[in-house]
């Protein structure tokens, strides 16, 4: 991974992490994403909780040391604790996440796969625990977390070591 | 002839539009990407297809671009992307190796794009360019990703209103 950034961030501060960030270079698409984010925290159609599985899962796959660090405030108190977020990693299975927290975890390796796909087995289950709404909204934020993450990964400028764990709260304008 | 079955990246909106909002503002951002200033929709197509040879994904290779013009991307540099040679092809300009050769590397491993590749297309589009190229090569494999995955459940494990 590259330490260097490959492109520079704004000068000018605004508070939204998004808008702070290199991405704030494309004002075509930096306003929606923005919009994006906020979305997907506010309006998806499964909990916080899951959500933040969801983006913890990709965020270790992708190893994007930034997101790896971020805790959201929402999924915290929605009951995502340091020691249950901690379990979305190796042996996710055998630990005291439930069928569904499971399943998200599932989902996420299906989509993070090369090439993606969903097995038969998952497929039954993920049908008898979610509708059709809620597996298409967990897409939807799949893709989000793994947009944004591969993103930042790909501009670079990260540090290599493990930064400590923050809680991060949805910016104002989320 | 188009061989695609659906979902594929290109027509992903309408299975994903149950997801209400969120759905609905990734559509806004998919169509962006196909509107903008910095990479051209014939180059966009091209990265497009670099990607789905890697997925090995025949349904998205098969697929026609609704954001194309007519004949903007012929069916020789269309054949060179997909048998992955346009890096050796000479009707394929600087800009657009650089670009697809950025996009293959997105493609196997975002971590590990080399500096120079990054630097070639920054000196080709910029470094708004190069941050657009990134956010473009994003969406477009997460949408292959979860068109393809879309396609197992249906075949899989049917649910009313995914398809």
């Amino acid at each position: 991974m590259t330490t260097r950034a490959r492109a520079s961030a704004p000068e000018q501060r605004t508070g939204n992490p998004i808008r702070d960030s290199a991405l704030a270079r494309v004002p075509e698409t930096v306003d929606e994403i923005v919009t994006l984010n906020s979305a997907v925290w506010k309006r998806s159609l499964v909990s916080p909780a899951l959500l933040e599985i969801l983006r913890l899962r990709n965020a270790r796959t992708v190893n994007c040391v930034f997101c790896k660090s971020v805790r959201y405030e929402v999924a915290r108190a929605d009951g995502l604790s340091e020691a249950r977020a901690a379990m979305v990693d190796a042996g996710y299975e055998h630990s005291a996440l439930t069928e569904r927290e499971k399943l998200a975890v599932a989902l996420a390796d299906g989509y993070l796969g090369f090439p993606a796909g969903i097995t038969a087995q998952l497929a039954q289950r993920l049908a008898h625990e979610f509708s059709a709404e809620q597996i298409a909204s967990m897409f939807v934020a799949l893709m989000a977390f793994n947009f944004t993450s591969r993103t930042a990964v790909s501009i670079g400028g990260m540090p290599e070591e493990p930064l400590p764990v923050v809680l991060m709260a949805l910016a104002d304008d989320d | 002839m188009n061989n695609s079955a659906s979902p594929n990246s290109l027509d992903l909106d309408r299975s994903l539009v149950i997801a209400g909002s969120p759905a609905a503002s990734f559509a806004r951002l998919w169509q962006a990407l196909w509107v903008q200033p910095h990479v051209a929709p014939p180059l966009l197509e091209m990265c497009r297809l670099t990607l789905a040879r890697l997925h090995r994904d025949e349904s998205e290779l098969s697929a026609a671009n609704p954001h194309l013009e007519p004949g903007a991307l012929n069916s020789a540099r269309r054949a060179a992307v997909i048998a992955g040679q346009a890096h050796a092809a000479a009707d394929f300009s600087s800009m657009e190796k650089a670009v697809l050769q950025f996009a293959e590397c997105y493609g196997l491993d975002a971590q590990s794009i080399p500096d120079e590749t990054a630097e070639a297309v920054k000196v080709q589009l910029g470094e708004a360019g190069l941050v657009f190229l990134i956010e473009a090569l994003g969406c477009i494999d997460g949408r292959i990703r979860t068109a393809r995955c879309l396609r197992d459940l249906a075949r899989l494990a049917p649910v009313p209103g995914v398809s």
